[in-house]
């Protein structure tokens, strides 16, 4: 008898969990059903731009060769504020290596894939007359990683890599005009 | 664009993220008492507390497991994430965030008038060695009973007013009030009933744990599920002291006696012109009063189920539950 209403107990427990997953999902799939401009993964930067009419779509025209064209992964809304992330995988280990991300509301960042984590150096860096940020420092497994901020128009714009800063700095100033 | 900036700066997360993980954990502590049937008043108050102790805690513990946890693609793959309905404009125009807000303006303010106020009012009263009220009798019963739970027998001071009053302040020197009429109606057993409990409210006043959960709880003074849940956890310190006052008169027929004292009755019906009104609904506060005063009444006249559990498991099920749960909720 003991036996079987702990059985009950930990079912009807295993239960509610699983209703407020359910709902918890719900809830969360809601508002992207009836608000088309939050965010949301998108298949190409034309998309991105027909949907959320953001014009300005800082891409780079320089690009190492061993970083695959396109984006591996897009992300995007145009509410609260408009942001655009872009993800960039290495053709030879397929993992990510470049991050490119630009917002109307301060840092936005992507993902797990770039972590920067000991910063050895953080230096002003002057960029076809834009005042950047350039951070220089390591991602896990002591690989070298760098990152640069600026400010575009309305947008903030970082770009964060796992390379020494030289090969950041040529993509980033490609991505102005 | 200014909410949302709150809500996507740390104050703003740890503000929305505890706000989610209290009310989550409030429901699923809701049903884990219910499941397993926790009928200890003791064990479903601990249950009950999570919901208050947790969501402190839960959001910068994530964080510094995860600092990617606010990255845009762990906030897409979450389970739930609370911008997208604080970022949600009614009519284009009002975002939910807004709203959201004025909820949490307004549990401050019922926290700051219902609680922080009459709490500071009562520690200055306690710490006050004038009190009004004639000192009573010495009671034998006091005294003994005092001993059984390590304390000094407190003063036991009468109010002279008819209606039932019996309070206690709980400082370095406690006192219990009680006042003339309910002196009146009480028989002797139930008299040492009702004494009993405030005892046990004065000796469960010292137990630093307990203090340390009334101080943190105060963290949470913006949150209405933390402000829910910490009543109820209030109302089980009610049942505990029930339970220690029926073990230290055997008695649970007089302490139940005695509650009854308590209950508010509506106003009788009222005949104008030979026409009688219908009675008058008690007030939602008097309603709720007494539901509780019924359950606590009920508990002890028809005993108390006492089915042991191992409730330490159950407890860390619960909250192992919680933990990773609330993880995936941003």
């Amino acid at each position: 008898m003991r036996t079987l209403n702990r059985t009950t107990g930990f079912l009807s427990f295993a239960v509610a969990i699983g209703v407020i997953v359910v709902l918890l999902a719900v809830m969360n799939w809601v508002p992207t059903a009836f608000q088309k401009d939050t965010l949301r993964r998108y298949r190409s930067i034309e998309e991105v731009s027909t949907a959320l009419n953001i014009r300005d779509i800082y891409v780079p025209s320089y690009f190492p060769q061993h970083i695959v064209w396109p984006p591996s992964e897009i992300l995007a809304q145009g509410k609260p504020f408009p942001a655009v992330v872009m993800e960039f995988k290495d053709a030879g280990s397929g993992e990510i290596v470049l991050e490119l991300s630009q917002s109307q509301g301060g840092p936005f960042p992507a993902g797990p894939a770039i972590a920067l984590a000991g910063i050895k150096e953080t230096v002003p860096f002057i960029m076809k007359g834009r005042k950047a940020v350039l951070v220089v420092g390591e991602c896990a497994r002591n690989e070298p990683c760098s990152r640069i901020t600026w400010k575009e128009g309305p947008y903030t714009v970082t770009a964060l890599m796992k390379a020494a800063p030289f090969e950041l700095t040529r993509i980033a100033e490609s991505m102005l005009r | 664009m200014i909410i949302s900036t709150f809500f996507n700066s740390y104050a703003g997360m740890y503000v929305a993220q505890s706000f989610c993980h209290s009310l989550i954990a409030a429901i699923i502590t809701e049903r884990a008492v219910k499941a397993w049937k926790v009928d200890d008043p003791a064990a479903q108050q601990r249950f009950h507390l999570i919901a208050v102790i947790f969501p402190i805690f839960s959001f910068p513990l994530y964080q510094a497991l995860n600092a990617n946890r606010s990255s845009a693609q762990f906030r897409l793959d979450a389970l739930f994430d609370i911008n997208r309905w604080l970022n949600w404009e009614i009519w284009g125009a009002v975002p939910l965030g807004l709203l959201f807000l004025v909820m949490l303006i307004a549990t401050s303010l019922v926290f700051l008038f219902q609680e922080s106020i009459p709490v500071v009012k009562h520690t200055l009263e306690s710490r006050n060695a004038e009190h009004d009220g004639t000192q009573c009798a010495p009671e034998p019963f006091v005294e003994k009973a005092s001993r059984d739970l390590s304390l000094e027998a407190p003063e036991v001071l009468m109010l002279d007013d008819d209606e039932p009053v019996l309070f206690s302040t709980t400082g370095r020197d406690p006192v219990i009030f009680i006042s003339a009429g309910l002196r009146e109606a009480l028989t002797e057993d139930q008299l040492h009933a009702a004494l009993a409990h405030e005892l046990a409210h004065i000796a469960r006043s010292r137990r630093p744990l307990l203090i340390t959960v009334f101080v943190l709880r105060a963290i949470m003074f913006f949150n209405p599920a933390v402000l829910v849940k910490f009543r109820r956890a209030v109302r089980d310190e009610e049942k505990i002291c029930d339970d220690i006052a029926v073990s230290l008169t055997g008695n649970p027929k007089a302490l139940a006696g005695a509650l009854e004292k308590f209950y508010h009755k509506p106003a009788a019906p009222v005949e104008t012109d030979g026409r009688k009104l219908p009675a008058v609904p008690l007030p939602i506060e008097e309603y709720s009063h007494n539901l509780h005063l019924e359950s606590r009444i009920s508990r002890l006249e028809h005993g108390a189920a006492r089915t042991r559990k191992n409730e330490t498991a159950l407890f860390a099920i619960t909250l192992l539950v919680i933990t990773v749960l609330n993880y995936f909720v941003v």
